[in-house]
């Protein structure tokens, strides 16, 4: 599995997403479920599948299919 | 008033929210008298809260009043399920913030909240009456627990004693005012004449942390996901001189992650309390102290205050040696009068006494501290969320036309299904209907659900782990 299929496989895991799904419109604001627990969920995936420890800025910015990205490229993962 | 509200100073502060709102006792006081004056008899009224003063101020004005009865909802409450509790118990009022939509006549507003009268009928409700929670937040069963006034009074000062609550407590509250945690919070340090700092903003949201170091909070509760999240965030790390006390509620926390916040605590001088209750018992029911956080860790502790915990045997004897399982039974005047399953039910009086069978299996141990080791009745706490497992079989049925079996832990639900191809749709199917996160649940396939005789499913065959 590539980085991105790992980072994809995340929001289908935490949301029941689907790869067509996610995109610039998939963030807290347009996804009913995106709530406190769906956040902690995606933050666990993510430190688990890419062996991270993340900061709580991190955390707090994770609010996207976009800003996960983003804070994966900070950490030094290529997708 | 309702817990001795009077007494208070009432230019105290009772609430701030994390919109910069204030909510002064008086304003509780003269919320109570304008309901009384606006309504002419005791009636029926869904509220519809928001973890805001406004939710605080409507739910104890009605309390005190005790003109309205209310039913505390959710204002986020799924459309379908609303209806279906709007025609099941037919209120005479809806209490809602203002953006929410409804039609009837408006009779008053206050605190960004609208009440409107929605129906002319007044159906009977029981003198002692008070309020009215859903058992379920999320499977969509219309059956609520109807509580009385004694039931406020009593979790009012069991809970603010065992806590040691006093007027200069700033609990942080995030637990929702709808949920029997919450309001228990709410009544608790009202009692005391505390100031509650109540926000509706998610933990992993800036303004939070904003919100808890500006107001100075004293005190944190939550249930085992919001330590989770506090751990995340990297709680440990930070400097928080004026919080004094968290308290734990909602379902068994990981017993690591409970040992990291009962070590913390005892390290930087802080009280770490966890607890157990239900819905039907106005909370809080037992709580391991604060000595017994560490050597204890898992225990639920002792009865609360004026609570006596005891077991029964199969066959209905008391248990009185340590280390033998049983059902655990809980006897106090929190112990709430039973529920409702249709409009008429909210005439009847008292079914329980002050006694209630908990549906839990536990022990104690040679101190008298309880053990939780497994659930007699069909339903799992999954975030601090009662999740009825008979509820979610009927979901599947419905939606998906297929029988299954669900069983599980309060960390994950299982469901067994037969049929291989619908594995993503009863998934799906799940995560829509109760809003919970996709990963408490899995979907196993086995070739038969196993079944006795009778037809009757035989849940103790299939794994929970």
């Amino acid at each position: 599995m590539t980085n991105l299929e790992k980072y994809n496989a995340i929001f289908t895991e935490v949301f029941g997403a689907t790869a067509d799904q996610l995109g610039d419109n998939f963030s807290k604001e347009t996804v009913s479920e995106w709530d406190s627990v769906h956040q902690l969920n995606i933050i666990s995936l993510l430190e688990e599948t890419f062996d991270l420890m993340l900061d709580p800025e991190d955390i707090m910015a994770c609010t996207n299919y976009n800003a996960g990205k983003e804070i994966l490229t900070k950490n030094g993962i290529e997708l | 008033m309702i817990l001795n509200l009077q007494h208070i100073d009432q230019q105290r502060i009772a609430a701030i929210d994390s919109n910069g709102a204030t909510l002064k006792y008086a304003e509780i006081t003269q919320l109570s008298q304008h309901i009384t004056y606006l309504v002419p008899q005791r009636a029926l009224c869904f509220l519809l809260v928001e973890n805001n003063i406004g939710g605080i101020a409507w739910t104890m004005g009605m309390l005190s009043s005790r003109q309205l009865v209310p039913l505390i909802l959710n204002v986020k409450t799924e459309e379908a399920l609303l209806q279906q509790l709007l025609d099941t118990y037919q209120p005479t009022y809806i209490c809602a913030p203002a953006s929410f939509q409804k039609e009837g006549i408006l009779v008053d507003q206050q605190f960004g909240y609208q009440l409107t009268k929605v129906s002319e009928g007044i159906c009977p409700l029981h003198e002692e009456l008070s309020h009215l929670l859903p058992t379920s937040g999320s499977t969509g069963s219309p059956k609520l627990v109807r509580h009385k006034y004694d039931n406020i009074e009593a979790a009012g000062l069991n809970i603010s004693t065992f806590f040691e609550l006093k007027e200069t407590d700033r609990p942080l509250m995030v637990l929702p005012l709808y949920y029997t945690m919450g309001l228990s919070m709410v009544f608790s340090h009202l009692r005391v004449g505390a100031t509650i700092l109540i926000t509706g903003l998610s933990m992993t949201d800036p303004n939070f942390w904003k919100f808890l170091k500006e107001q100075r909070a004293t005190s944190f509760t939550g249930v085992p996901y919001s330590f989770q999240i506090l751990n995340l965030m990297r709680f440990f790390r930070m400097d928080l001189p004026h919080l004094e006390l968290l308290t734990q509620g909602g379902g068994k926390m990981p017993t690591d992650l409970n040992i990291k916040f009962a070590e913390y605590c005892r390290d930087n001088g802080k009280r770490w309390i966890a607890t157990y209750g239900q819905s039907e018992c106005t909370a809080r029911m037992a709580y391991l102290p604060a000595k017994w956080a560490l050597d204890k860790v898992g225990s639920i502790g002792i009865a609360v205050p004026n609570g006596e915990l005891s077991l029964i045997d199969t066959d209905g004897n008391p248990i009185t040696t340590p280390h033998t399982e049983g059902e655990m039974c809980y006897c106090g005047k929190n112990v709430t009068m039973g529920y409702a399953r249709q409009q008429s039910d909210l005439a009847l009086g008292d079914e329980r006494n002050g006694f209630i069978r908990t549906g839990d299996l536990a022990y104690f141990d040679e101190d008298g501290c309880y053990y939780i080791v497994g659930r007699m009745g069909r339903f799992l706490k999954l975030f601090g969320m009662r999740v009825g497992l008979d509820e979610c079989e009927q979901i599947v049925q419905t939606d998906c036309g297929i029988e299954c079996a669900c069983v599980g832990t309060d960390e994950k639900m299982i469901v067994y299904i037969t049929n291989a191809d619908k594995q993503n749709e009863v998934k799906d199917t799940l995560v829509q209907k109760t809003h919970i996160v996709a990963t408490s649940f899995q979907i196993r396939v086995i070739n038969e659900i196993p079944k006795n005789e009778a037809g009757k499913k035989l849940y103790s065959k299939l794994s929970i782990n």
